[in-house]
């Protein structure tokens, strides 16, 4: 086409655009291993919500402002008056939970088909870095709406904090941006939340990616041998591999869209700093974490309990170090298989003990009180358990 | 000789600039890590006047803002008693029940007795007391 060629011919006249060409195109061109298929699709699904998250919260930004008297009405008046308002508010709040569950799918297809191998230490050790940035953007944007459940979780959350070792009551300090949580603590969550955590992720992101394209996609083979493959059996990137990927995302943007109307996140009640409601709990992703912690209980017992927190995350980034077998096959790694699965399995039980901890649930008719650290009661017909007279808490072990 | 003298002098002139770059790389981190240091939050912490409670009646309960934190003052049937509202667990803040007498917190169901001291549930230690003065039917509560 006549104008096409006119156009790059101007910046051909002008710079190298060869050696630009060349580096694109064998980029988009690459070879991945010919075992590549639908199980590394998780990691592309985590990148587009990363950007969908950057969109919506840039437009979430037009309208948002993050001061205790205005916060809780500006998100009212979003998603109230402004035109589709809502839809970016869901679509950020549904985003930050799937961006989140994209990612662990993504770190147990790299962990149980052992991509962490040599030489691709560093790509996992940045890859759980991009986890605990993630995950710390959602503890942060939780509080934004200034709402009583935010302003309460995030009270309790940073209490926690109060428990690590020698530093805490100064860590809990900085953190808040004073002795409790206040505007201060809204203006510096905000930042982080903005300004500081987009661009980590993103240079992360940029530097993850990077080490991914530069030693390829991992084989199945050993470490020891070599990981070559014949060109032709290679999947092509683009176009075999990128069609799986956006089959996939356009799955992913349907399913964005209908948890968005069908099951929208409430708003709530504004701040009270002079009343705490009841039921305060974390999102999903800190439920293990928050039900771990009440297993330690007295000035020993939270220390371990933050050590017992924190050693999961350092575990992860240390595994590749320690898991040196030269096997990537799952099945010839039945050991590094079994630890992550008990790891999974534990984790996802915790979950699940947080999320009905302190609730009542019926098991075949059979009406239980969950207490505090997730022992069933048995409750009479009608009984209800919650509150400070129930079945619960006080007869717990560990109480007394 | 001549070529060695110029090396040192170079070699002297690069340590200076490395030892300048320092300071001045310190001279620009410090001040912008105490300005990300909280300073102090508002707020009066001693003689806070409590809104209506000459008008609780006995055994009822209220909440006031002292310095950052909120204290919970209960009319007793000789005079009023204050505690910081912060439960000593994980900061939630605690309620008055006149039937029971007792401080309970939501979060995690735990009681204290009329005295702050822990009953039942996880936490640490008692509630912290607060001072409460009464002058010419107006009440005020500071920290100790
Ligand atoms: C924002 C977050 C992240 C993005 C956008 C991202 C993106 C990607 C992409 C596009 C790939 C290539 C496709 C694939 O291998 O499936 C990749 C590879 C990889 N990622 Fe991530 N990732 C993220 C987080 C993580 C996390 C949390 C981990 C693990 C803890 C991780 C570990 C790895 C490893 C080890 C590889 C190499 C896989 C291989 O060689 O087969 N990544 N990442
Ligand atoms: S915060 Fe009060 S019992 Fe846990």
């Amino acid at each position: 086409m006549g104008w096409q060629r006119s156009f790059l011919g101007f910046f051909d006249a002008r710079f190298d655009t060869d050696t630009g060409r060349k580096l694109v195109e064998k980029q988009v061109f690459k070879r991945l291993p010919p075992h590549t298929g639908w199980l590394h699709v998780f990691a592309s699904l985590s990148l587009f919500l990363f950007i969908s998250q950057t969109v919506t919260g840039i437009l979430l930004l037009m309208y948002y402002r993050p001061t205790p008297e205005a916060a809780h009405k500006s998100i009212q008046y979003l998603t109230g008056e402004v035109q589709f308002g809502w839809l970016y508010r869901q679509v950020h709040a549904w985003g930050a939970t799937l961006m989140i569950m994209a990612l662990l799918l993504h770190m147990c297809r790299t962990y149980f088909m052992g991509a962490y191998k040599k030489p691709r230490e560093l790509t996992w050790v940045t890859g759980v870095l991009l986890f605990i940035v993630t995950i710390t953007f959602g503890f942060t944007g939780y509080l934004l709406p200034w709402n009583q459940i935010a302003f309460w979780a995030t009270t309790v959350g940073t209490e926690s904090a109060a428990k690590v070792p020698f530093i805490g009551h100064w860590l809990q300090y900085f953190l808040r941006g004073g002795d409790v949580v206040a505007g201060e603590t809204l203006s510096r969550f905000f930042v982080v939340h903005v300004i500081i955590l987009p661009w980590v992720l993103t240079g992360l992101v940029g530097l993850h990616l990077f080490l991914m394209r530069l030693n390829n996609l991992s084989s199945s083979k050993r470490v020891d041998e070599s990981e070559e493959f014949p060109p032709e059996t290679g999947i092509p990137f683009f176009p075999v591999h990128a069609a799986k990927e956006v089959s996939v995302l356009i799955l992913l943007v349907a399913v964005l869209v209908t948890l968005s109307v069908l099951l929208p996140w409430e708003i709530g009640e504004p701040a009270d700093p002079l009343s705490t409601p009841s039921h305060i709990k974390p999102e999903w992703y800190f439920l293990p974490s928050y039900q771990l912690l009440k297993y330690f209980e007295g000035p020993y017992g939270a220390f371990i309990g933050i050590i017992a927190c924190t050693v999961p995350f350092v575990l992860l980034i240390v595994w590749p170090f320690v898991d040196r077998g030269k096997e990537r096959h799952p099945r010839k790694r039945p050991l590094a298989v079994s630890i992550g699965l008990v790891g999974l399995v534990g984790a996802l039980f915790l979950g699940w003990l947080g999320h009905v901890s302190e609730t009542d649930i019926n098991v075949f008719g059979q009406r239980y009180h969950i207490d505090l650290l997730g022992w069933p009661h048995k409750l009479a017909d009608g009984e209800e358990g919650g509150g400070h007279d129930g079945a619960g808490g006080e007869s717990a072990p560990g109480e007394h | 000789m001549q070529y060695k003298q110029k090396t040192s002098r170079r070699g002297f002139l690069d340590w200076l600039i490395g030892l300048c770059s320092a300071i001045s790389g310190a001279a620009m981190t410090i001040p912008s890590l105490m300005y990300l240091w909280p300073a102090a939050q508002g707020g009066e912490s001693s003689n806070v006047e409590v809104p209506g409670a000459e008008n609780l009646s006995v055994g009822t309960s209220t909440k006031v803002q002292v310095g950052p934190r909120a204290v919970i003052v209960v009319r007793g049937r000789d005079g009023y008693v204050a505690f910081s509202a912060v439960c000593t667990h994980l900061g939630c803040l605690v309620r008055w029940d006149p039937g029971k007498k007792q401080f309970l917190c939501p979060c995690h169901a735990a009681a204290f007795d009329d005295k702050g001291q822990v009953v039942s549930g996880p936490p640490p230690g008692p509630l912290e007391p607060y001072k409460v003065k009464e002058v010419s039917g107006k009440v005020f509560v500071s920290s100790i």
